[in-house]
């Protein structure tokens, strides 16, 4: 009965957009509550479908669009997940904006971007083809551009979302490059498709996969990795998400938790048999991800602004996201349970983080942690829900991201000890770095002695609720949910015609142990719980894991949580910071730069290579192009210059004209007739 | 009756009368006499056919012209006011202000 309705998980937020667009300024507080009231009903609907579904079934709808093309809503265990976790995180974050953004006087321009990014993120999500999944990618893109230049008249906030716009965009281009290369390559086989079967459907793709050949595969899957790399803000397209923080707080948590950036892990998620079967697919995942894990940690260590704290350390969990689903080279569709388990509990605690800084943000006025200390004795509540999101971040043992990050590790082992050890070595190096940031930002924001005059006031209960809530998920969720959900996502693509297997020969995987339970996912529930037996057998008492290994994240957890307080608690603080690393240290210099990326890439490669070549442009522009054009305008122009002398103003002369017209005419006509051509 | 040669002989001196005029004349209101002229003519040769060959036809086209000829002279004469009242004169050679 509430798949009938599906399609109002996307109508209701539009419709919220439309009303808070158009007559939102006469709402109270901008019409806020009809963005929540939406996106709560999307949520009640994906319950709703949650507990038809579970867990052995999906529900897919079509109806035909244009020439080979549809509109069309799957909700499989994938999507429903998906579904669920976005409905719940951005209900809690509209509520909070309604007492964010209480006051602003964009307040209903704010609810209506909101809503349209709520609704296009949903969209992204249960799209049953790659069409349609592309323009609600755009829409997302677009929102994401609307929002973080949400105070457009500031100039940073206006250039941070043309970055975001611009950077997302060169993603964007190879993604629909990677469709239109699949969509000829599917056309080339001629298919016999069944009535309401479309070439760009997911089904089709993952049931035809094994028939394309396996370069094409490649350079499908790099084209799909570039859209994923820039959505998901992974290196080297990474460089807009530190920068979307000028956007209002709510949107950052949006952005980073729930609506944009999982859309590029979901991607390869849902793309996960195409990357599979492509040869090295998932190995330059895989290294994307480990490197840009390690590499955006590190930047999180240095950088002084409390958000952009959190930004980098969201490119380092996505980092983790996408390592995860790459080592599925080793492990297969198991490491889209993993993955998808930390993006889910990711969304929570980096909510969480993002809202409790908004929290902090809006009773200091501040975003410089050099500014703050001391917080907490003012702040209790804060202080309390943002030490359960950083001990999940951190990877604490028992807290959500203990249980999706240290899995996420493991199956990386065990795809080192298979294949190439360096995604794990770099795993657990910024899993150390995680810890020792979070912290670091943790103890100089809440604990020592206050180092400016702020604001010391508790925030309103209408923000505090969704961060108690918050807390409750990123305290338990991981705890609660890990069993079924590995085998819930398991499931997934049992559904759908296809043998990993056969896409594991042609990838070049021959690891059979670690697919088949997968591919017997078809025959229905019983077996995908089979399937889930192995698959965390596969990753927990797998046999290639010594007790060292297992414990190791804990260790590193725990041993990164002490250093930073011993650097940064001044209750045992042993070490001063700048005795270790003083203001010349030049690899603190480094990182405090971002390893110089602005200068490379703004300095460098904007100011050198792309002003010289559209310097260039512009010359052959005016010179051959204009030039040209000028040219022929010159001798029309000339030409008419020695004409309009015809248009001498005296009548007689027109009517000599005339006259004379007239009898050339009746001459000209007599003539032909005599000569028999009329 | 009238030969019908003579209606037409009589019509073709009249446009020829008018086209001299038009070519010759330069104040404006002669100029108007003169196309007065040249739709009259025109109006002769309706009127002259359509009483021998019976029809009425001819007859009431004559009559729109003569109309139309009404009208026509109303604007024309509107427009010799108004430039009179600008340039003191109707000698349209001094009238060139739209020459290139």
């Amino acid at each position: 009965m509430y798949a009938d309705y599906a399609y109002l998980i996307v109508a209701l937020p539009v419709l919220a957009f439309l009303l808070c667009l158009f007559v939102g300024w006469h709402l109270p507080r901008g019409g806020g509550f009809l963005t929540v009231l939406a996106t709560f009903a999307g949520l009640i609907l994906s319950l709703g479908i949650f507990s038809e579904i579970y867990p052995d079934k999906i529900i897919h709808q079509s109806m035909p669009w244009f020439a080979n093309f549809n509109v069309g809503i799957l909700i499989d265990p994938l999507a429903l997940v998906m579904l669920l976790m976005v409905t719940f995180v951005v209900t809690l974050i509209h509520i909070y904006a309604n007492g964010y953004m209480n006051g602003d006087p964009g307040a209903a321009r704010y609810f209506a971007e909101a809503a349209l990014f709520t609704a296009s993120m949903l969209g992204l999500i249960f799209a049953d083809n790659l069409l349609q999944l592309f323009i609600f990618w755009e829409l997302v893109g677009l929102c994401s551009y609307l929002l973080i230049g949400f105070w457009y008249r500031k100039p940073s906030a206006a250039a941070a979302a043309k970055k975001a716009f611009l950077t997302t965009r060169v993603g964007d281009v190879l993604f629909l490059a990677g469709i239109i290369l699949l969509y000829n390559n599917l056309a080339n086989l001629n298919l016999a498709l069944k009535p309401g079967e479309y070439l760009l459907q997911f089904p089709v793709i993952y049931a035809n996969l094994a028939q394309i050949a396996p370069d094409q595969l490649t350079l499908i899957a790099l084209g799909l990795l570039g859209g994923a790399v820039g959505k998901s803000g992974q290196f080297p397209l990474h460089v807009w998400l530190p920068d979307a923080m000028e956007g209002p707080t709510t949107v950052s948590a949006m952005i980073h938790a729930a609506t944009m950036v999982t859309a590029g892990v979901y991607l390869v998620a849902r793309m996960f048999p195409l990357f599979y079967a492509a040869p090295h697919g998932l190995t330059v995942v895989a290294a994307v991800g480990a490197f840009t894990a390690l590499f955006a940690a590190t930047m999180g260590l240095t950088s002084f602004d409390i958000k952009r704290v959190l930004a980098f350390s969201t490119v380092s969990q996505l980092g983790f996201m996408m390592a995860g689903l790459g080592v599925g080279a080793a492990v297969g569709t198991l490491a889209v349970g993993v993955s998808i388990f930390h993006l889910i509990g990711h969304s929570f605690f980096k909510a969480l983080l993002f809202l409790c800084a908004g929290s902090v943000i809006h009773a200091v006025n501040t975003n410089d942690m050099r500014e703050m200390g001391g917080v907490g004795k003012y702040m209790r509540w804060t202080m309390y829900t943002m030490l359960i999101g950083s001990l999940s971040l951190a990877g604490f043992p028992l807290f959500t991201g203990y249980f999706s990050k240290d899995e996420i590790i493991l199956i990386a082992y065990e795809y080192g000890t298979l294949i190439n050890f360096l995604p794990y070595i770099f795993l657990v190096l910024a899993a150390v770095l995680t810890a020792i940031y979070t912290f670091r930002m943790w103890f100089s924001v809440f604990t020592g002695k206050e180092r400016s005059d702020y604001g010391k006031h508790e925030s309103p209960w209408v923000m505090l609720g969704p961060l108690v809530i918050l807390a409750v998920f990123a305290l338990g969720f991981g705890y609660v949910a890990q069993d079924d959900f590995y085998s819930y996502l398991d499931s997934n693509f049992g559904h759908y015609d296809l043998d990993f297997v056969e896409l594991g020969v042609i990838g070049g995987h021959a690891l059979e142990g670690h697919v088949a339970p997968a591919a017997e996912g078809e025959q229905g529930a019983a077996a995908a719980e089979g399937a889930a037996g192995e698959g965390e057998a596969g990753a927990e008492e797998g046999p290639g894991e010594p007790w060292y290994i297992q414990i190791l994240p804990i260790i590193v957890a725990i041993g990164g949580i002490l250093t930073a307080a011993f650097f940064y608690w001044d209750k045992v603080k042993k070490f001063d910071p700048s005795q270790v690393t003083g203001d010349k240290d030049p690899i603190r210099k480094l990182l405090l730069k971002g390893y110089y990326q602005h200068e490379i890439m703004t300095g460098w490669f904007a100011e050198t290579v792309v002003y010289g070549t559209a310097l260039i442009c512009n010359t052959i522009d005016i010179k051959l192009v204009d030039g040209w054009l000028n040219w022929l305008s010159a001798l029309v122009l000339g030409f008419a210059q020695h004409v309009r002398k015809v248009q001498t103003g005296i009548v007689q002369n027109y009517v000599t004209a005339l006259v004379l017209g007239v009898v050339v005419l009746v001459v000209v006509i007599t003539l032909a007739k005599e000569v028999g051509l009329v | 009756m009238i030969p019908l040669e003579l209606y037409i002989l009589l019509a073709s001196t009249m446009f020829t009368i008018g086209l001299y005029g038009l070519f010759t004349q330069k104040n404006g209101v002669k100029l108007m006499m003169c196309i007065e002229l040249l739709l009259n003519s025109a109006n002769i040769n309706l009127v002259a056919f359509s009483a021998y060959q019976p029809n009425v036809n001819g007859q009431v086209f004559a009559l729109f012209s003569i109309a139309l000829a009404a009208a026509e002279a109303g604007v024309g004469f509107a427009i010799l006011i108004a430039l009179y009242r600008l340039y003191g004169t109707i000698d349209l050679d001094n009238i060139n202000a739209m020459r290139w």
